[in-house]
């Protein structure tokens, strides 16, 4: 799963346990809650397979991986990626 | 000359100069601002004003309620340019994995290749060029993708995909961005011939190997066709469209075969008389550089008399924005005319009185003209 | 020069020949009309307005006329045009004023994209800003005018403009249009308030139009801060509550009803931002506004 240019542009402000996150390439503002920022913030160093960004973000939610509740991690994934901010890569064909 | 003929003559003597030269504009007068914003408006040019002024460091010299007006129209372009430029980044996106080119037309394609007339101008939609024969495959995975078919009433659906040279648009269920896919230039029932599989053959590409641009002769082509073939009965010939034309023949001007390649092409396309009349009000209004040799040949295609004299003056007067305190009969009648023989260029004449009349009654209706405040979205209580 | 220095009848020459230049806040209008039907309920709730020099640009050029040509001796109507097009249906004459009111609403939303529109309600004292974004059916009209009539100087009752460059208020203090039951209200609330005839039937039912107290009308260029965000909410009988909301709701509330806020892109996401960090942010449920006005007073001093 690898960061596209769209998300590293992303202007974030965190209020209570939400984000409010402007996207320039967009022009559309998101909220996202502490899943799909952490979904984010994992692979922005560089790409990873999907399973370990669903065990680095469960660990930093504090959760076992099978502890994250499957529907909500695919679905902010699915999310991200519809926004164009995230490629699932390889992982999609598997997704599919 | 009477006031009126006399103050539609200053404001468009007014609008010309400043379009062509935009580095005396620091030096009017408030009022002449307050005349040049209207018209400018009403031939939607505001926005080229504003590059015009940006690019030449006079912004901080004019008035400052002219200036407020220039930064709107900049906002406003500049955010949709990002929604047309990131509606093409999601369609690409939804079209992974498919293999088909796209020709983007008009403000899209100048948009995505950096070409002049983008600088400065407003994006209504994204305009794509397909096969005819991917349409459906690409529709289907659109539709897949959150696209959905504009709610359009069942006599413009079957218009569309029955008689136009493009299919009813499409939109994303969270985006506000109409997607007109063409898959020829002109109606299938036009007069003019185009036969879209050599526009494929010349364009360009753009650095997604799907994305294309019409080659220069073609684009150029077509911005003349759009305008004169496409107009609005309300709104006349688009001044805009013409300099849009005019930046892409002093931007081609220095490839080598460019200008060569014009007038044959026009021929092949049929598209003479676009050409003809867009080059010779080019040359009238804008004082466009034309090879003397293309300018000589000119007169070939031109239209036998009494059509070149009337339809020369129709188009000025269509072309020109009116000053809004001084509307002219004469030039609403030019309007309409021209309105009415792009329609017989573009349809059978029997067609072509039934949607006429059609559209008449929707007029007359009030149905497309006018809106009740009361719906727009004006967030009142 | 305000156009209450003119008499009747020459602000009607004046409507009815070129047209009147008449300042509302950041916008010059030119306003052009040859009905008595708007020209007897404007001149005295535009009568405190600045009239301006023909030397400024004018920001519209509109009119509410009769309509053009034979229609004229058909219907009387009243037709809204800006720049010679006319956008909008005809009103029935009767209703010319509120007509050209909503008209220049129209204008304001759809061009002034220099500034961030927000669709709230201000008010000002000692240089400290409340806003009230609004819902549909709120009541914010009716607080906004009872708080101006009580002390609070009006920014605006419709559009909460946002400076971008530096995040300023700029006042628009023109006649507030109040609906229905608030018309009673209000009149029960401030006798002596200035208020315009009754416009029965219109899209939005019953109107009426109040006159901004005469300060708030000289003082109309000068900008404020915003240093509360209220979200009103008028509930019969319900005892008075002023609680605390969370920044992440504050803002959404105020940038999904902005006029604008798609259109500025970063900026406003920035200035929307920057005003919900900056503002202490709640919810006022009230019922009965000499209570509601005085939790408000209480804020205020605190600030000093």
């Amino acid at each position: 799963m690898v960061l596209l240019p769209a998300a590293k542009a992303l202007i974030w402000q965190k209020w209570d346990d939400l984000y409010l996150v402007y996207q320039p390439s967009s022009a559309e503002t998101h909220v996202f809650n502490e899943t799909s920022a952490l979904i984010l913030a994992s692979i922005e160093r560089g790409p990873r397979p999907l399973a370990s960004v669903r065990e680095w973000t469960a660990d930093r939610l504090g959760l076992s991986a099978d502890d994250l509740v499957p529907e909500e991690f695919d679905l902010a994934v699915t999310r991200l990626e519809e926004l164009g901010l995230l490629d699932r890569g390889d992982d999609t064909i598997a997704a599919e | 000359m009477n006031k009126s003929a006399f103050e539609n003559h200053r404001a468009q003597q007014l609008l010309l100069t400043a379009l062509r030269q935009p580095e005396n504009l620091s030096i009017l007068t408030t009022m002449e601002w307050d005349l040049l914003l209207r018209i400018a408006r009403r031939a939607r040019v505001l926005g080229r004003i504003e590059v015009s002024l940006a690019n030449s460091g006079q912004l901080a010299q004019i008035p400052a309620g002219a200036a407020n007006h220039l930064r709107a129209t900049r906002n406003v372009i500049e955010h949709r340019k990002t929604l047309v430029s990131w509606e093409v980044n999601r369609l690409l996106w939804a079209l992974r994995g498919i293999d088909v080119p796209l020709i983007l037309l008009k403000g899209t394609g100048y948009l995505l290749a950096g070409l002049p007339p983008a600088a400065g101008r407003i994006f209504a939609d994204v305009d794509l060029l397909v096969p005819e024969n991917r349409l459906p495959e690409l529709e289907s995975r659109l539709l897949a993708a959150g696209w959905f078919r504009t709610q359009i009433d069942p006599y413009d659906d079957r218009y569309y995909r029955v008689w136009m040279h493009e299919i009813p648009p499409l939109r994303h269920r969270e985006r506000g961005t109409e997607i007109d896919i063409h898959h020829r230039l002109l109606p299938k029932t036009s007069r003019l011939a185009s036969d879209p599989d050599t526009l494929f053959a010349n364009a360009g590409e753009l650095a997604d190997p799907r994305l294309k641009i019409l080659a220069p002769a073609d684009m150029v082509l077509h911005a003349l066709v759009h305008l004169f073939l496409e107009g609005d009965p309300g709104e006349g010939l688009r001044l805009r469209d013409l300099l849009d034309v005019h930046d892409l023949l002093t931007h081609f001007s220095d490839l080598p075969d460019f200008w060569k390649e014009l007038i044959p092409r026009a021929r092949g396309l049929g598209f003479q008389r676009p050409l003809y009349y867009g080059l010779i009000h080019l040359q009238q209004m804008f004082a466009t550089p034309i090879p003397a040799t293309v300018a000589g040949e000119l007169n070939g295609l031109a239209p036998p008399w009494p059509i070149r004299p009337l339809m020369a003056r129709l188009i000025s007067l269509a072309l020109l924005p009116e000053h809004p305190d001084y509307p002219r009969r004469s030039a609403a009648i030019a309007r309409w005319l021209l309105y009415a023989r792009s329609h017989w260029l573009r349809m059978p004449t029997v067609l072509l009185s039934k949607h006429l009349a059609r559209k008449l009654w929707l007029r007359i209706r009030g149905a497309r003209k006018r809106i009740d405040l009361a719906q727009l979205d004006l967030k009142q209580q | 020069m305000i156009v209450g220095d003119l008499d009747q009848q020459e602000f009607a020459e004046g409507l009815s020949g070129v047209g009147l230049c008449i300042q509302f806040g950041p916008f010059n209008l030119r306003i052009h009309s040859n009905l008595p039907t708007f020209t007897h309920v404007a001149y005295p709730l535009y009568a405190p307005y600045p009239l301006f020099p023909a030397s400024q640009l004018i920001d519209f050029h509109i009119q509410i006329t009769s309509p053009p040509g034979l229609r004229r001796w058909v219907r009387r109507q009243a037709c809204f045009a800006l720049d010679g097009h006319f956008p909008f249906a005809p009103y029935a004459v009767d209703h010319a004023f509120p007509a050209l009111e909503w008209g220049i609403n129209w204008c304001i939303a759809t061009r002034a994209h220099h500034l961030l529109m927000l669709h709230a309600a201000g008010v000002e004292r000692n240089g400290h800003a409340i806003l009230f974004p609004a819902s549909p059916g709120d009541g914010k009209s009716t607080l906004c005018t009872a708080l101006i009539h009580s002390g609070w100087r009006l920014l605006s009752d419709e559009f909460g403009l946002v400076r971008p460059e530096d995040g300023m208020l700029l006042p628009l203090p023109r006649v507030i249009p109040l609906k229905n039951q608030s018309i009673e209200v209000i009149r029960q609330f401030r006798p002596q308030a200035v208020i315009g005839p009754e416009f029965l039937g219109t899209r939005k039912g019953t109107v009426a139009h109040v006159q901004p107290p005469l300060e708030s009308i000289r003082r109309a260029q000068e900008c404020a801060r915003a240093r509360w965000l209220i979200f009103p909410r008028w509930i019969a009988d319900a005892p008075l509550s002023l609680t605390p909301i969370a920044k992440s709701q504050a803002f959404l509330l105020v940038a999904t009803n902005a006029f604008n806020y798609e259109v500025l892109d970063q900026a406003s996401f920035r200035l929307v931002a920057q005003l919900v960090r900056d503002c202490d942010c709640f919810t006022l449920i009230y019922s009965n506004l000499d209570e509601a006005i005085s939790t408000l007073d209480q804020l205020a001093p605190n600030c000093q």
